[in-house]
């Protein structure tokens, strides 16, 4: 009895090693200890507030991306997006009319919703491939952001620092000033999109995500609208996409057309990296900030290893594509693995 | 019963279905033709000199680059599997970097940059063809990765000097001179096309390369080697690529940092232009290099209008948007 109830317990041990999940999170510990080690201020609320708003952009591109990819889609236009994002902010906001904000929210969301429904509209309804009708809409957004604002510039009302440092925002309720302070505003974005996901994938839609991503035909044919599934996942990247700008305008407080374009690949690679499969239908939202957290890390990594700033574009692209390489190469290993397994 | 007016109904009806034949064989071409022409009219009513002989030559020599980019997209395309190579305009870039100080404006030095070219072209090619190929990965995350680690490798070379050196002569002559009105990029383009057709349409590797683009289980039975024909499809890609860097600096006289990034675009662009399906399996470079000409026409027009980058990114975004919808989008029922 006991030696069945021991093997039963290295079963589950060697299925919990097995899932890509635990192997991300072991390379996050890591990295997590690595960086701490270098930077000797680690731990200090200075450097803690820092390094989460460093993170928290590339955190909220690689959910909304990772919605996408669990839907079996991918998204090659959230950089431009995000551009987008910015360039809209900043042209509506009036440095001296706090009213303007409020519109350019406004404004900057109905255009998220926009962005998202006319790339769901070329996926899920015209049934083009994702990746080639996001690359044709990456150049629209451009194109569009590059009109609105052709050199990086513009203003910001002086409340939307809220989104980036709450204590230096003015004409702001004294609460959430407080708040602000004691939660770095980055994090509560996070928190916000979080709570978006989990609230989501509690509903019908959030489950048929996952069976459009894993076979769009035999959903198709249990009678889902796989077309507007697919736009539902879209809409949801778009409104990370969203909070992403929110923080960057509140962090830089003007906007630029090209800001957002080495952002596209990074949060694939963050959504790749937290084991989100690039097939569809498998993986978690959550692992995707795991995968955003090893990248920031890695990037950390290499600034602390004192490398000249001309090799950093290099690095960077050769670190995603080995993270990329490597985390399919194990989920290769680990299907071969349980095939084996159940013969 | 009328037998003559039977008869008249039914030659009617022969000319009908000869027509409807040549509108079906060729209606990509037909329609890719009407927008080229359209572009030009339009531009004829909203700026003046649009339609001039040398304009039209202008565009149709600066279309050449494209189309020969466009090329390594085709190729990449009929291999199947999604494929597209992201990463040319950075390899090109790259190897009009590496040189023009190799060439250093001699003639004689022309050998040495071609082998450089070669050399670098087939790198990047094998390193994207290996990666898709063989570790299956998604092309256009390889590429794009390939793109920006290629850029990584410019800023290195790049950083803290100047990018000295001039192409050789025999490269301007080529790339930017003219003989008598036609410039000789054309005639390059022309060469390039018919050895291309005959590539894929004459030869063995061109049957297997459509066989795996158009159905990589059946290519795979009848003993093709699937992987390889992939990633010969993207070793070629690279190699063009690298050749283009030099005709680019040969045109260009200077090489630059961004001198091949902005041609991504258009390439893609304009193989979805002329028609040429995206899944795999086919490719006509007559018609990518119509859909070349297109697109310049498209950015003369915008230029000229005065809508600069925005405009030419913005309207390449909406033709491609628009042509996918017509050519690509499976609306049939399931």
């Amino acid at each position: 009895m006991s030696q069945i109830k021991k093997s039963l317990k290295i079963e589950n041990l060697k299925k919990i090693i097995m899932k890509q999940e635990f192997s991300s999170m072991l390379i996050l510990l890591v990295m997590f200890v690595i960086t701490a080690v270098l930077q000797n201020n680690f731990f200090e609320r200075g450097s803690i507030i820092r390094n989460i708003n460093a993170f928290a952009p590339l955190i909220l591109l690689a959910m909304g991306q990772a919605v996408v990819i669990l839907s079996g889609a991918l998204d090659l236009s959230a950089g431009a997006a995000l551009s987008l994002q910015t360039c809209i902010l900043t042209y509506v906001m009036k440095q001296a009319d706090p009213v303007t904000g409020v519109y350019a929210l406004i404004l900057s969301f109905i255009a998220a919703v926009l962005i998202g429904v006319i790339n769901g509209i070329g996926i899920g309804y015209l049934r083009i491939p994702p990746v080639i009708i996001t690359f044709a809409t990456s150049y629209i957004w451009l194109g569009a952001a590059l009109f609105i604002r052709p050199t990086p510039g513009g203003e910001s009302v002086s409340w939307f620092k809220i989104f980036y440092d709450a204590k230096s925002a003015e004409g702001v309720p004294a609460l959430i000033k407080a708040i602000g302070g004691i939660i770095p505003p980055a994090l509560i974005l996070v928190l916000v999109g979080c709570l978006i996901w989990y609230f989501i994938s509690r509903t019908k839609t959030g489950r048929y995500i996952y069976a459009v991503g894993s076979s769009n035909d035999s959903a198709y044919a249990t009678g889902i609208n796989t077309a507007r599934v697919q736009m539902t996942a879209f809409i949801i990247n778009s409104v990370f996409i969203f909070l992403a700008a929110l923080f960057f305008v509140g962090q830089n407080q003007s906007g630029d057309a090209r800001m957002g374009d080495p952002m596209t690949l990074k949060a694939i690679a963050a959504a790749v990296v937290g084991g989100i499969a690039l097939t569809g239908g498998k993986g978690s939202v959550y692992m995707a900030i795991v995968g955003a957290l090893i990248l920031s890390f890695v990037n950390k990594i290499i600034f602390f290893a004192n490398i000249p700033n001309a090799y950093q574009t290099l690095v960077s692209g050769l670190i995603i594509i080995a993270a990329i390489a490597s985390s399919m190469a194990y989920s290769h290993m680990n299907k071969k693995a349980m095939l084996k397994e159940s013969k | 019963m009328n037998p003559l007016k039977n008869q008249t109904g039914s030659v009617g009806l022969v000319q009908n279905s000869s027509l409807n034949a040549i509108w079906n064989n060729n209606k990509k071409t037909i329609i890719a033709f009407l927008l080229i022409l359209f572009l030009f009219l339009l531009g004829e009513i909203v700026v003046s000199n649009f339609l001039s002989m040398g304009q039209i030559l202008l565009t149709i020599k600066l279309s050449a680059f494209i189309a020969l980019f466009a090329l390594c997209q085709m190729i990449v395309i009929a291999a199947g599997g999604a494929g597209l190579d992201l990463s040319v305009g950075f390899t090109a870039t790259l190897t009009a970097i590496l040189t023009a100080s190799v060439m250093d404006g001699q003639n004689g030095n022309l050998l040495p940059a071609i082998l450089v070219a070669l050399a670098v072209g087939a790198v990047i090619g094998l390193a994207n063809g290996a990666l898709i190929a063989y570790v299956k990965l998604p092309p256009l995350v390889v590429t794009m990765a390939m793109a920006s680690i290629i850029q990584g490798v410019i800023n290195v070379y790049t950083a803290g000097k100047n990018i000295t050196g001039k192409p050789a002569p025999i490269l301007e002559l080529i790339a930017a001179k003219s003989t008598g009105i036609f410039p000789n990029i054309l005639f390059l383009l022309l060469i390039v096309a018919v050895v291309v057709m005959i590539l894929l349409y004459k030869t063995k590797w061109g049957l297997k390369l459509f066989g795996v683009g158009t159905n990589e289980t059946t290519a795979y039975l009848s003993g093709v080697n699937v992987k390889a024909v992939r990633l010969a499809a993207f070793v070629i890609s690279g190699v063009t690529a690298g050749m283009i860097g030099l005709l680019l600096i040969g045109n260009m006289g200077i090489a630059f940092k961004d001198m091949g990034s902005s041609y991504v675009m258009p390439s893609i662009a304009a193989v979805v232009v002329g028609g040429v399906s995206l899944v795999g399996g086919e490719g006509n470079y007559f018609r990518v290099i119509l859909g070349s000409i297109f697109l310049q026409t498209l950015t003369n027009l915008l230029v000229a209008l005065g809508w600069g980058d925005a405009g030419k990114w913005l309207g390449f975004g909406i033709v491609l948007f628009a042509l996918l919808i017509a050519y690509v989008s499976d609306r049939r029922k399931r």
